[in-house]
């Protein structure tokens, strides 16, 4: 006979505002087979849990039913309470009260009984659970970061420094990401290339760090401290060992004019490239969509040139398995491009940019070195407009949120014109300023007040060119919406950050959430920043949102503690929530046919084949076999088996029939 | 079928297979499966428009199996089940020689599955115009019309499982319904009894029901029970493609391709 404890909690007022918890726990207490039943205002707290062991102790429970918040929030907290008590932990179930009745639910009988029904089913499917023990399972010491941006950079040295393993991909030629684009940064106006590079050296001299660049994620599989990763080396059709990085070949490639995507095409490149001086690793690649030989089966010339014969045309991608325990993304973020807003004139006016186009043109390593010269005639503009919000907290364009570095990056912007350019005039075009951080709102009055930029509040309705002017025309909110039109030189748009095109797909290869605008979700938005919710997966900079360099570093910092927590243990231990075969006395052995459909089905390649053999070694039958290590109790397998013959521990046929006929039955 | 008898002779003569599957005149005109175990028996052997009996169900039953190697007198939709069963492991080249039928009533011995494939692949499975009829006009029901119709005609059925022992596809040992514990299935030939049988037996033939009407044929009630299969194959168009059974493919229920449709969640 089962002697089931319900242990109801109010969650301060969180259910027992909605919920009549007093009537829930004296309801539940006249069920069959529960032989207590208790109410109290935090049940997760010290004293809460007392009276759960002290329950179990006393009345010398069987199960115990916690009525209380998601399991996902503190089902490891009551099933530790209860191993400390005596009672196995894969006995005490959770019943959830807060997400699934108050928070959901106005105050009233229903509300409460729903409540009581909820705690009913578990009653019952108490009564099946069984005895279980933990999963052990070993962790591989090797991390994998995939981008090679400030936020990847931080997190490899980070790991790399604990003394563990890093492998670093990085989807272009070279690691840098945004932060080896920009000019200077904010609110120090140090230069960014000064501070990233030695990083960037750091990183390719690191003895624990493999760098492949040019590198994607072909897929993944397995589970936390347990990845199996392909990742796709694409061809760089040089020899990478040979090659000494003389940049002979990039001089002499006869195709220069392919806009350079480190200039945000403000520059030009050639085909066989080093994106920038600095790069790391500094060995060209060859862009087969643009190389004269790949197009049209002549030129060669670098070949020629190469003083070591470095140049492989035929060399393909390359396809590299490694065993990896933790995977810290950390693939960055995109900018909306001009041609986004119709208003702007769909980008077909050259002179008005984005933000990052602006970085490079006042980059010293940027196309006009430095100097601020607008990209239609070369010529320095004498009026310069800045808009903020392009895009961001626009419902009208899909974006609500605040991209939250334009404020900070406009204001240098401005900054960074008025000492280049003196005499020149700036606007900003601003919604409100967000210089919320430390030094920056001083940062954004030294623009207005030392350097003289004229910040409008107000947004820009329009952009057009009249007789070789671009024309903004704007508001003034400030002075009781009085329209103001400025006919600027050059327009830079603090064009929306949002996420790259491939997230979502790549999401969906690494089984991470994303959110509506499809940005990586974090675990939980206060408590896990930097964790997925797929276990072994964590999170660093602007992947996750716009984010600006201290806090992808912070973010990076954090991702990399995670994962050094994590291979600070030689092993896991996993709940023993899997799927198991049905084995029965010979001769049958089991209901298992063979037929191993489940083995597709399965999403983690957890099922094998098992036989089963006589004396002499001959297969008498061949079954399925779920692999413990591999499985993640997921379900597919048992719903999709038509004998019936798998079941998943914890979550049993007769578990579950159990609670769906307490839900039909009357009580 | 001369030809098929002398060769069904040979292969138990000398031993090759130890027995050879294939129809025999049965009581009241109608065929039923012979199984020749000795040379002589293959003299009973015939193949008419009267064979349409699935023998593919016979090549799984422990009793056929444990004789040792099996050949089989297989027409197309019983070649499309060896195909399906092989993709399901339950037979392979060293227990089962196929001696195959054209539709023009040809005799073909293939060399192994892979040959049988390559034959099944030549045909793709099509609905019968009188079927795709009839599935029109269910479609066009509403919901409440659809389910008091199947409610109807599934009421006489009194769960002799002929169906499921018609079928080459239903060779679990243990099946479903047998399962009790818990007894998802409900036994008793009640209205929801039957429709939760005759809805799980669909849903496990989905992406495997090659489509030979034997279920239908095998009811003693006339139960139109293919016409759940038959919608099954033209989901499986819509939705993945089609249906052809393979060897080697994965199956068309559990395998995942990020491109697949989901407009059938509702």
């Amino acid at each position: 006979m089962s002697k089931i404890g319900v242990f109801v909690c109010h969650c301060g007022e969180n259910i027992s505002a909605t919920v009549d918890c007093a009537r829930v726990a004296e309801t539940s207490g006249k069920l069959d087979g529960v032989a207590y039943s208790v109410d109290y205002k935090y049940m997760c707290s010290d004293p809460g849990q007392s009276l759960i062991k002290s329950a179990i102790k006393e009345k010398g429970l069987t199960g115990v039913v916690v009525a209380a918040c998601s399991p996902r929030m503190h089902e490891p907290t009551f099933r530790k309470a209860c191993a400390e008590a005596g009672l196995n932990p894969y006995m005490c179930e959770m019943a959830n009260l807060r997400e699934h009745v108050s928070w959901v639910h106005e105050k009233g009988e229903a509300t409460t009984e729903k409540a009581i029904d909820l705690v009913r089913i578990l009653v019952e499917k108490v009564k099946y659970n069984q005895s279980l023990n933990a999963i052990k399972v070993p962790v591989t010491k090797t991390a994998l970061v995939i981008g090679g941006g400030i936020a990847g950079i931080q997190a490899s040295l980070d790991i790399a420094n604990t003394g563990h393993k890093v492998i670093l991909i990085e989807k272009d030629p070279s690691i840098g990401g945004h932060m080896s684009q920009l000019s200077e940064t904010f609110p120090t106006l140090d230069c960014s290339q000064c501070i990233l590079t030695p990083r960037m050296v750091e990183v390719a001299q690191h003895p624990n760090i493999t760098l492949y660049s040019y590198a994607e994620l072909e897929s993944v599989e397995g589970f936390i401290g347990n990845f199996k990763v392909k990742i796709r080396r694409k061809s760089k059709s040089i020899d990478e060992k040979l090659c000494t990085g003389c940049g002979l070949c990039t001089t002499k490639c006869p195709v220069k004019k392919i806009p350079s995507e480190f200039n945000e095409g403000l520059g030009m490149r050639t085909a066989i490239y080093v994106p920038f001086p600095q790069a790391v690793p500094n060995k060209p690649v060859i862009d087969r969509e643009h190389c004269t030989y790949y197009l049209k089966g002549k030129c060669r010339i670098c070949e020629k040139v190469c003083p070591i014969q470095a140049i492989r045309f035929d060399q393909e991608d390359t396809i590299e398995e490694v065993e990896i325990g933790a995977i810290v993304l950390a693939t960055g973020f995109s900018v909306k491009q001009p041609d986004f807003f119709p208003e702007y004139g769909y980008g077909k006016y050259p002179d008005v940019i984005t933000g990052l186009q602006f970085e490079r043109l006042a980059s010293a390593s940027g196309p006009t070195l430095g100097e601020i010269r607008r990209p239609s005639d070369g010529k320095v503009p004498q009026n310069i407009v800045f808009v903020a919000c392009a895009g961001s907290r626009d419902e009208a364009k899909g974006i609500p949120y605040c991209s939250k570095i334009c404020c900070m990056y406009i204001a240098k912007h401005a900054m960074l014109y008025q000492h280049k350019v003196h005499g020149g005039k700036s606007y900003v075009f601003y919604m409100d300023i967000r210089a919320g951080g430390k030094n920056y709102e001083e940062f954004v009055r030294r623009a207005i007040e030392e350097d003289g930029v004229n910040y409008v509040r107000g947004r820009v309705s329009r952009i057009y060119e009249k007789n070789g002017k671009l024309i903004v025309k704007g508001v003034d909110t400030l002075l009781g919406a009085m329209p103001v039109d400025i006919e600027a030189d050059m327009v830079v748009l603090a064009t929306a950050g949002v996420a790259n095109s491939d997230a979502e797909a790549l999401a969906q290869k690494l089984h991470v959430s994303y959110d509506a605008y499809k940005f990586f979700a974090e675990a939980h938005p206060k408590l896990k920043p930097v964790e997925t919710n797929t276990a072994g997966i964590f999170l660093a900079g602007a992947c996750q949102s716009p984010r600006d360099i201290p806090e992808s570093v912070s973010m990076a910092s954090g991702a990399a503690v995670k994962v050094a927590c994590l291979f600070s243990q030689d092993e896991l231990t996993r709940d023993p929530l899997i799927a198991v075969v049905n084995r029965m006395a010979p001769p049958v052995y089991s209901s298992c046919v063979g037929c191993f459909l489940c083995v597709s089905a399965c999403p983690y390649q957890a099922i094998e084949k098992e036989e089963i053999k006589n004396r002499a070694g001959e297969v008498i039958k061949t079954l399925a076999r779920v692999n413990p290590g591999l499985c993640q109790g997921c379900g597919t397998c048992v719903a999709f088996c038509r004998t019936k013959s798998i079941d998943l521990q914890g979550y049993t046929h007769e578990q579950m029939y159990t609670e769906v006929m307490a839900l039909l039955n009357e009580y | 079928m001369d030809e098929l008898i002398k060769r069904a002779k040979e292969l138990l003569e000398a031993g090759t297979v130890k027995v050879v599957i294939g129809y025999e005149n049965g009581s009241a005109d109608k065929t039923r499966a012979l199984f020749a175990i000795e040379p002589k028996d293959a003299d009973k052997l015939i193949f008419d428009s009267r064979c349409v009996m699935n023998l593919a169900t016979y090549i799984t039953k422990a009793e056929v199996k444990g004789k040792g190697k099996m050949a089989i007198t297989a027409t197309l939709p019983v070649m499309r089940a060896i195909i399906q069963l092989a993709s399901e492991f339950q037979v392979n080249d060293s227990n089962l020689l196929v001696l195959g039928i054209t539709p023009e009533s040809k005799m073909i011995e293939f060399k192994d599955l892979a040959e049988v494939e390559a034959f099944v692949h030549k045909y793709t499975i099509e609905i019968e115009a009188k079927y795709s009829e009839k599935l029109e006009k269910l479609d066009k029901m509403t919901p409440s019309e659809r389910w008091s119709f199947w409610i109807e005609e599934l009421s006489p059925c009194f769960k002799c499982y002929a169906c499921r022992a018609a079928c080459p596809m239903c060779y679990c040992h243990k099946c479903t319904v047998e399962f009790n514990q818990p007894q998802w299935i409900p036994v008793p030939s009640h209205d929801l009894g039957n429709l939760e049988w005759h809805m799980m037996r669909a849903i496990h033939l989905a992406g495997r029901c090659i489509d030979c009407d034997a279920c239908y044929n095998a009811c003693p009630l006339g139960i139109p029970l293919n016409l759940l299969t038959k919608r099954m194959l033209i989901d499986a168009k819509e939705h993945f493609g089609g249906y052809q059974p393979s060897i080697k493919a994965d199956h068309l229920m559990s395998t995942y391709k990020p491109d697949d449709k989901d407009n059938f969640i509702m």
